[in-house]
């Protein structure tokens, strides 16, 4: 049961026990099937893990996609070295919110999945990196991994099976851009989370200089399932390369907002419409981000697609973390974008001078478009600095903040003009923004 | 957005579900945490910004000093303890003074500038001294959609402060943030270490009373 | 950084057009820059890690989707990179215009102006009009303290400054503060760069305005000052630096890079302690004694006088020599030493702590704080005086015999030195009151006025080249003391400083067999070390 609604649409793997404060505990977790898979795990052999996962299809839940299998494999086994799992939940993805939840509500099923990824690339140690925000999820997930070291699941030994396999839980301090896996790196190393140049990949050099795999909380999360179910099980739901459930976390002008998980493939119309509640008040959709504020916008009249990172990227958008954002008819889209792009220049670490300079600048202009006093060149201006942005910085920030802006111009040219037009009345403007409000 | 949602003060008390405040957020199952940090593998997740602070203890003794002690056994390179030790020092004293930064550095054996360098770069660590309550109000995508800048105005004009600067009484220091990673529940308010779920305007009297 | 020489394996790959061979491994940049193609830069720096962060060395790739950072990306065989492709010229021209957004524009108070990368950029492949319509950041001027000043506005975040003083000075004080755009470079609070003696190179490396001297503040423009390479002669490391003059004043002092001897750096002690090679008030014609009074004279006149006088003088001869001396004036003491029938000689040096710079250990502010104290050494002067380079003179004050007194100021010699002397000849800048006692004052240029060579701590030995117009009718010593000495030997003396140097096997062994003319820019070690003298006081 997704949370805070439900609905009989929905595919319930991750989410089946939201709201259940009782799956929350090692006891409650356990009387739901909850550690079977570790344990047969540990019988098998990492090539089992590692092929069962690689066959079910899985792709990572951070954004980009990449087959988890495939990612586990890169990893040099048997180098005498240590590796390390690093677990990506530094969720801060506007519009994303279902790490959280799983953290919440089921935050035995994390370290479950952490235990078997660190099995499967041999490591003896994961780390969990949570946003510094959250720090009462933190909690729940602090207490749970006690209870797991409590109970033999972690630690020396892990349920006798001769494995040592530690987790530590490691808290942010609030930086976007930690959710870049090299820049989550040097964040848990102590430094400024200043994403890294690749290469090195990190199943060469990553954390610590050590090989390193990082996977997101959703991943970790369906893992277990998985390996308990088996590959073909989890197949049967989505298309033939977008396989399993996804949460999706909805935001914005819809009338049942919340996390919801469907399999992947599922119509975003109906999703929308239907799981989702449609648009309070009667009003039309006016845009809908699909996959969080990084990734291009669609209007209303783009929705009969499926929720699958094939249709997507055929729509000329991402699926991105599955962070629907639905704007109505009568939503600013300028100011929303230029809302975007402020969090784009406040979170951008500094390091490529395209992105530090590119995202405050676009910021500004669009602050300026908004009072009133853009033109028309500042179009053309701002989607230059995007093109100077993208692709071209050591990490996809830049492209990220690119997205939104180059997106809506195309898609949404009339309503900045409208303010462009409104603004030749110079009665119409409002002050012209000064330093000062420009952060 | 629909006129139904009950007006909650506390995470999450919408939707379908019967829970109580408690069960939501998880308190009965967490309870107290030691101030030691409790096991090693957590040792380094307290909240660091709360209302009770104790600005006058040495940093690293005690309970504090056992809980630096446990988070350096969990890495490789006593370095990845900056980001705990700095938690710690932002826990006790309710910001991060240069005075800080350099007993975080010296007790790292690390170079004071560098500290300062990565203090600098996260936006949770606060640099000067705030009211007892931090109040974060999202104002990014899906909150703005719903009406977080109005209840961003509510908050400062029902503290009597303007943003970053800490009221008069003391207690309140009110601050617009980014995505706060809880977006299906706008208004999103942060008020030191706990979450507000689907806060309107309406609701920010009722907030701040409960809190004094 | 150099490429690793251990892997033979090679791969051939071209550059616009040309190709080259290269090993494997070689870095895009380099390997552009081995075909005479500069890919502009400002992260970069030879003597620093690569964080690939400014995004100007992005290069097209042939068949890469993306444009390539080419100051960490190796070369793979048959690469084609175009570093003037359409792609890549629009990516420098895009992040040209980024780089400029919150630039203030300030060249014409700019001290960095005429020799700034973002200024050489711009003009070279920037657009012609800026579109910057807003409010620009303003950081302001903060005071790093020591010599070092940092305009905030300029900067370009490279983090070059940052970088040296984590790898290289090995004493982490500064560091990038905040975040994104409000990105700024800055110590720890009040603590600042005072006391680290390397701290200078960071305006060395920055590529902009942003750091820059106090000593030098709106002193001189770049494109006005003449630049002569020579070598620092401030202590016995001999670092390789160009010495930047305008109106035949020595402005500033900057490192020249040698893998030898300095990399890329040298010490503030070295680079401020300039001011004394810009003395006025030196003497500017020879000064013959006519009983109680000095009388200017011609040179041939006072050296014909001279010659004569000494092939009859009574006595053994000793000099005291400066270890500031090139190696050409100390041979040619030596050599007028031997004509006059042999002699101790002497010299004094100030000295002070062994600062190392520990990222790159082969450098060293050394304990002998002047340059050619190895030279003086190996030429047979011994070491007298104090640890500040003064006293030891009570022998000197009252000989007898022929006494040369060679570029020492003798600032704190005796009322009477050298009046018991047989001769008391003065070759020198300026005149002291014990100086005043010579028979002979004869004006000497210093290094930076003539051509020659010092030989450092490490028995190498470096050329220096005439960066100012000397004063008056001074001459090198060597050519003073040659033209004395051929007075007095009757043999020729040395037209050139080559001529000197090629003299010096006669004086000294090591030095036989090399050549001045093979010196180079980098200099040459001795070709064969004396055993005796490779034990250092360091």
């Amino acid at each position: 049961m997704a949370y805070p609604y439900k609905h009989p649409s929905e595919t319930l793997v991750l989410a089946k026990y939201f709201g259940d404060p009782e799956a929350r505990t090692l006891k409650g977790w356990e009387e739901r099937g909850g550690y079977k898979a570790l344990r047969k795990v540990l019988g098998g052999t990492r090539a089992d893990v590692i092929s069962e996962v690689k066959n079910s299809g899985l792709r990572g839940r951070g954004g980009a996609g990449f087959p988890t299998g495939v990612k586990w494999s890169f990893m040099p086994l048997d180098t005498g070295k240590p590796h390390y799992l690093l677990c990506n939940a530094d969720e801060s993805e506007p519009g994303t919110f279902k790490d959280r939840e799983l953290m919440r509500w089921t935050p035995h099923s994390l370290i479950e999945g952490c235990l078997i990824g660190a099995y499967a690339i041999q490591s003896k140690h994961a780390y969990i990196y949570i946003r510094g925000e959250f720090f009462e999820t933190a909690q729940i997930m602090a207490r749970a991994i006690e209870e797991a070291y409590a109970a033999g699941y972690a630690g020396k030994d892990v349920m006798g099976s001769g494995y040592d396999l530690d987790v530590t839980l490691h808290l942010g301090a609030g930086a976007y851009i930690c959710g870049e896996e090299t820049g989550l790196m040097n964040s848990l190393e102590g430094r400024r989370g200043e994403p890294r140049v690749k290469p090195p990949f990190p199943a060469v050099s990553g954390a610590f200089s050590k090989p390193s795999t990082i996977n997101n909380v959703e991943t970790l999360c369906t893992v277990p399932h998985i390996i308990e179910n088996g590959a073909e099980w989890y197949k049967q739901w989505g298309t033939e390369k977008s396989t399993g459930t996804k949460l999706f976390c909805v935001s914005g002008h819809v009338e049942r907002p919340g996390n919801y998980e469907v399999a992947l493939g599922f119509n975003f119309k109906e999703f929308i419409f239907d799981v989702c509640g449609g648009v309070p008040n009667g009003r039309k959709i006016k845009a809908v981000i699909p996959g969080g504020s990084s990734v291009p916008i669609l209007t209303g009249d783009e929705l009969d697609i499926g929720m699958d990172y094939e249709a997507m990227a055929a729509a000329g958008t991402m699926l991105g973390c599955g962070s629907v954002i639905v704007m109505d008819e009568t939503t600013d889209i300028v100011k929303q974008v230029r809302r975007m792009t402020d969090f784009y220049a406040h979170e951008s670490c500094g390091q490529c001078t395209p992105c530090r300079e590119g995202t405050a600048w676009a910021a500004k202009i669009l602050r300026r478009i908004e009072s009133g006093w853009g033109t028309e060149a500042d179009l053309q201006t701002l989607l230059d600095i995007s093109d100077n942005m993208a692709g071209k910085t050591i990490c996809v920030l830049s492209d990220a903040s690119a997205a939104p802006i180059t997106s809506s111009i195309e898609k949404f040219r009339d309503d900045y003009l409208a303010l462009i037009r409104r603004g030749e009345n110079l009665a119409e403007r409002e002050a012209r923004p000064q330093l000062s409000a420009i952060s | 957005m629909s006129d139904s949602i009950k007006n909650p003060g506390f995470a999450g008390d919408t939707g379908e579900f019967d829970l109580t405040e408690a069960q939501i957020r998880g308190t009965d199952y967490v309870g107290k945490r030691p101030l030691d940090g409790g096991h090693p593998s957590v040792a380094g997740t307290l909240p660091y910004q709360v209302a009770d602070r104790n600005p006058e203890i040495p940093l690293f003794d005690g309970p504090y000093g056992e809980r630096l002690e446990k988070v350096l056994t969990r890495y490789p390179d006593p370095q990845a303890a900056l980001l705990p030790a700095l938690h710690i020092a932002h826990e006790i004293r309710g910001y991060l003074s240069p005075e800080s930064m350099n007993e975080v550095a010296e007790r790292l054996d690390l170079a004071p500038a560098y500290v300062r360098g990565v203090a600098t770069f996260y936006t949770m660590y606060n640099l000067a001294p705030l009211g007892k309550y931090l109040i974060q109000v999202c104002t990014n995508i899906s909150c703005s959609l719903c009406g977080g800048d109005a209840v961003l105005e509510a908050f400062l004009e029902h503290t009597g402060t303007e943003t970053g600067m800490i009221s008069e009484n003391g207690l309140w220091s009110v601050m617009e943030v980014e995505c706060l990673g809880a977006c299906g529940f706008p208004t999103v308010v942060q008020i030191n270490e706990k979450y507000y779920e689907n806060v309107k305007p309406e609701d920010v009297p009722t907030i701040l009373a409960s809190l004094t | 950084m150099a490429d690793d020489k251990q892997n033979q394996e090679t791969v051939t790959c071209t550059v616009d057009g040309l190709q080259v061979e290269v090993p494997k491994g070689t870095r895009m940049i380099d390997v552009a820059a081995r075909v005479g193609v500069d890919i502009p830069h400002y992260c970069y720096h030879p003597g620093l890690s690569a964080p690939a962060q400014c995004r100007m060395c992005l290069v097209e790739l042939e068949g890469a989707p993306k444009l390539m950072p080419a100051c960490v990306t190796q070369v793979a065989d048959g690469n084609v990179i175009l570093t003037q492709s359409e792609k890549a010229l629009k990516s420098r021209e895009g992040t040209l215009e980024m780089y400029l957004v919150n630039h203030p524009l300030d060249c014409p108070v700019c001290d960095q102006s005429g020799e700034c990368k973002l200024q050489d950029y711009v003009a070279e492949e920037g657009r012609a009009l800026g579109r910057l319509n807003e409010p620009k950041r303003v950081f302001g001027r903060d005071d790093f303290g020591g010599d070092v000043l940092y305009e905030g506005d300029r900067c370009i975040m490279c983090t070059r400054c940052v970088r040296f003083m984590r790898e290289v000075a090995q004493d982490e004080r500064l560091a990038i503060v905040s975040r994104g755009h409000h990105n700024v470079i800055d110590t720890f609070f009040d603590e600042g760069l005072e006391g680290n003696i390397w701290a200078d190179n960071v305006i060395d490396i920055c590529p902009v305005g942003a750091l820059v001297s106090k000593d030098f503040l709106h002193k001189a423009r770049a494109w006005d000052l003449d630049r002569t390479p020579s070598i620092c002669p401030n202590c016995s490391q001999g670092c390789n630096i160009a010495l930047q003059v305008r109106d035949n004043e020595v402005m500033r002092i900057k490192p020249r890079p040698n893998e030898e001897v300095n990399g890329h750096w040298m010490c503030d002690y070295g680079r401020l302690n300039y001011h004394w090679i810009n003395r006025t008030g030196r003497i500017e014609a020879p000064l013959v004694r006519d009983g109680e009074r000095l009388v200017p004279s011609s040179w041939s006149e006072a050296l014909v006088a001279l010659a004569e006088r000494a092939r009859t003088a009574a006595g053994n001869a000793r000099a005291l020599v400066s270890p500031f001396l090139g190696n050409e004036d100390l041979g040619m003491v030596r050599r007028l030493l031997s004509s006059l029938g042999g002699g101790e000689g002497a010299f004094r040096v100030e000295t002070g702590e062994k600062v190392v710079l520990p990222g790159f250990p082969k450098l060293a502010l050394r304990e002998d704080r002047a340059a050619n104290v190895r030279g003086a050494e190996l030429f047979g002067f011994s070491r007298t005086g104090g640890p500040d380079g003064l006293g030891g003179l009570d022998e000197l004050s009252n000989h007898t015999g022929i006494l040369v007194v060679a570029g020492d100021d003798l600032d704190d010699a005796p009322e009477d030195f050298g009046r018991s002397a047989a001769i008391f000849i003065y070759v020198g800048h300026a005149l002291s009151p014990a100086a005043r006692n010579a028979d002979y004052i004869l004006p000497a240029t210093t290094f930076a006025e003539m051509d020659g060579s010092f030989t450092n701590v490490d028995n190498r030995v470096q050329r220096f080249w005439p960066a100012l117009q000397a004063p008056g009718m001074s001459r090198p010593a060597w050519q003073i003391l040659g033209v004395l000495n051929a007075g007095i030997a009757e043999t020729a003396a040395p037209a050139t400083a080559n001529d000197a140097f090629a003299l010096l096997g006669d004086q000294c062994n090591a030095f036989t067999g090399l050549r001045f003319a093979d010196l180079g820019s980098q200099g040459r070690p001795l070709p064969e070390q004396p055993v005796d003298l490779l034990t250092s006081s360091e």
